[in-house]
């Protein structure tokens, strides 16, 4: 079985999305199961009901974000495999790399900044209840409040599928890079409101994003196998599925 | 005569590099020894009262140089491109990898030098600083295990009968990643080898460190001679 994947030429290509799909399984299992970061807590808890949810998620909060601190470096097959989806377009080269570099540097803000606070909240439960509501607003707010990098990426994901003559990814999907972007702009007030529909637990800023996050990694994770499936390493438009069932 | 292409000059960036580091790493009191975290508050703002201006300059020349390893990572990236792949996926995620780790680095570099910034503030607040610090230190490891293992699978996949790097060189960078792997638990543990200045998690992973930068620069050193030689050859 080894000896065919080594001569299978899409053996790197397979080897990123399979990476792809592990990760965004862990990624879910430690952020709503070990953890309870996601749903969030409410930003307009005091700093005592804080204190109580740091210590009723000790354990989960340590054991998960040990275990992000150990695999987040799979979001780069992920980040190569999409700026690879723009390299095969027909569109300069630079939105590729531009993608590539915007996501490298997101999982810092994006995650890992609410990984080590919330650690180190853990850690110590004995602190002070205003530290740790400190700890609490930094962790969340950088999580939830980091919006340019993914803004940005899905911008020029979107323009270099909406300009590809090469037929990479349909239309409709460039438009879905639009609804991503989009949810990145609407999160914003989270870092003025305390409570409602606009707070970082919010109806708008958590709930209809993750809807469009989840439907839009789903969406993404579908096309790029579809998009090695048809691979045929040419320069010209990709080819349709033979004997595609669907 | 050959056109200078620069590589070899970024390449002996890496020993004044590695001498820069290490003379940062002895110069900051916390790493000698590493400070514990069962540390009482009081004893940490008194850590920084008392060693107030060694753990700036340590962490000045840290800012200064911490991204210092990124053009090694590029070299390394160069020779991921002369390898036999279908594909550039596993080079970009190399590139992909390579901002990450100094990053984390800076996130802890700026709270070893916040915290030294008052040290007379209240000791809860030195102590909150200093955690963070040491925990982006030491759990800031993904990047750098990923790398590893990304450069040891395009090592792997390197099909040809002049491979780039030697077999051994992945076995090399998977032995590191697992070197660096028990860090990331580092927060669990306030003593014992999982500690922030325990066996695993400050010994095991800084040495795993230094020693991949040094196996890999001779590495690299002998790879770019070989790859001239070849190309004055061809010529």
């Amino acid at each position: 079985m080894s000896a065919r994947w080594r001569d299978n030429p899409k053996r790197e290509l397979w080897f990123a999305w399979w990476t792809t799909v592990v990760f965004y399984q862990i990624f879910g299992l430690v952020f709503f199961v070990i953890t309870r970061t996601q749903p969030p807590p409410s930003p307009g808890w005091d700093a005592a009901r804080i204190v109580q949810w740091f210590n009723d998620n000790h354990t989960g909060l340590l054991v998960g974000f040990a275990i992000m601190f150990l695999i987040t470096g799979m979001v780069a097959p992920a980040n190569a495999l999409i700026a690879y989806s723009m390299r095969r377009m027909s569109v300069s080269p630079a939105f590729g790399y531009a993608y590539l570099v915007m996501y490298a540097l997101s999982a810092v803000p994006g995650m890992l900044l609410l990984c080590i606070a919330l650690s180190v909240g853990a850690m110590r439960p004995d602190r002070t209840p205003e530290l740790i509501a400190w700890i609490y607003d930094f962790a969340f707010l950088t999580y939830i409040g980091t919006m340019g990098v993914f803004l940005l990426g899905s911008l020029v994901w979107m323009a270099a599928i909406l300009l590809d003559k090469n037929r990479v990814f349909p239309k409709w999907f460039g438009y879905l890079n639009l609804c991503n972007a989009l949810t990145e702009v609407v999160v914003s007030p989270a870092w003025l409101f305390h409570r409602g529909v606009f707070a970082w637990n919010g109806l708008i800023a958590w709930w209809i994003d993750m809807v469009v996050f989840v439907t839009y990694t789903a969406v993404f994770i579908v096309q790029l196998r579809r998009l090695i499936q048809r691979e045929d390493f040419e320069t010209g438009p990709l080819p349709d599925l033979a004997g595609a069932t669907g | 005569m050959r056109r200078t292409d620069g590589e070899l000059i970024l390449w002996w960036t890496l020993p004044v590099l590695l001498i820069i580091w290490l003379a940062a790493f002895l110069m900051f009191p916390g790493f000698r020894p590493p400070m514990a975290p069962a540390m009482p508050a009081d004893d940490v703002a008194a850590f920084y009262r008392d060693n107030t201006s060694r753990v700036q300059y340590s962490m000045i020349l840290f800012n200064w140089f911490g991204a210092g390893l990124l053009p090694m990572l590029m070299l390394i990236a160069m020779q991921i491109r002369r390898m036999a792949h279908s594909t550039p996926i596993l080079r970009y995620c190399v590139i992909s990898c390579a901002a990450g780790g100094p990053t984390l680095f800076l996130v802890g570099n700026l709270f070893w030098l916040i915290a030294a910034f008052r040290p007379e503030r209240a000791p809860e607040l030195t102590q909150l600083l200093n955690d963070l610090a040491w925990i982006a230190f030491t759990a800031g490891v993904p990047f750098l295990i990923a790398q590893s293992v990304f450069l040891a699978l395009a090592i792997f996949l390197d099909d040809q009968p002049q491979a780039v790097f030697g077999r051994w060189v992945a076995y090399v960078n998977l032995a590191v990643a697992a070197a660096l792997a028990p860090a990331s638990f580092a927060a669990l543990a306030h003593d014992g080898p999982l500690a922030w200045n325990g066996l695993l998690s400050f010994w095991v992973k800084n040495i795993a460190i230094f020693g991949w930068i040094i196996i890999m620069g001779v590495v690299l050193g002998q790879t770019i001679r070989r790859q001239r030689a070849q190309e004055r050859v061809a010529a």
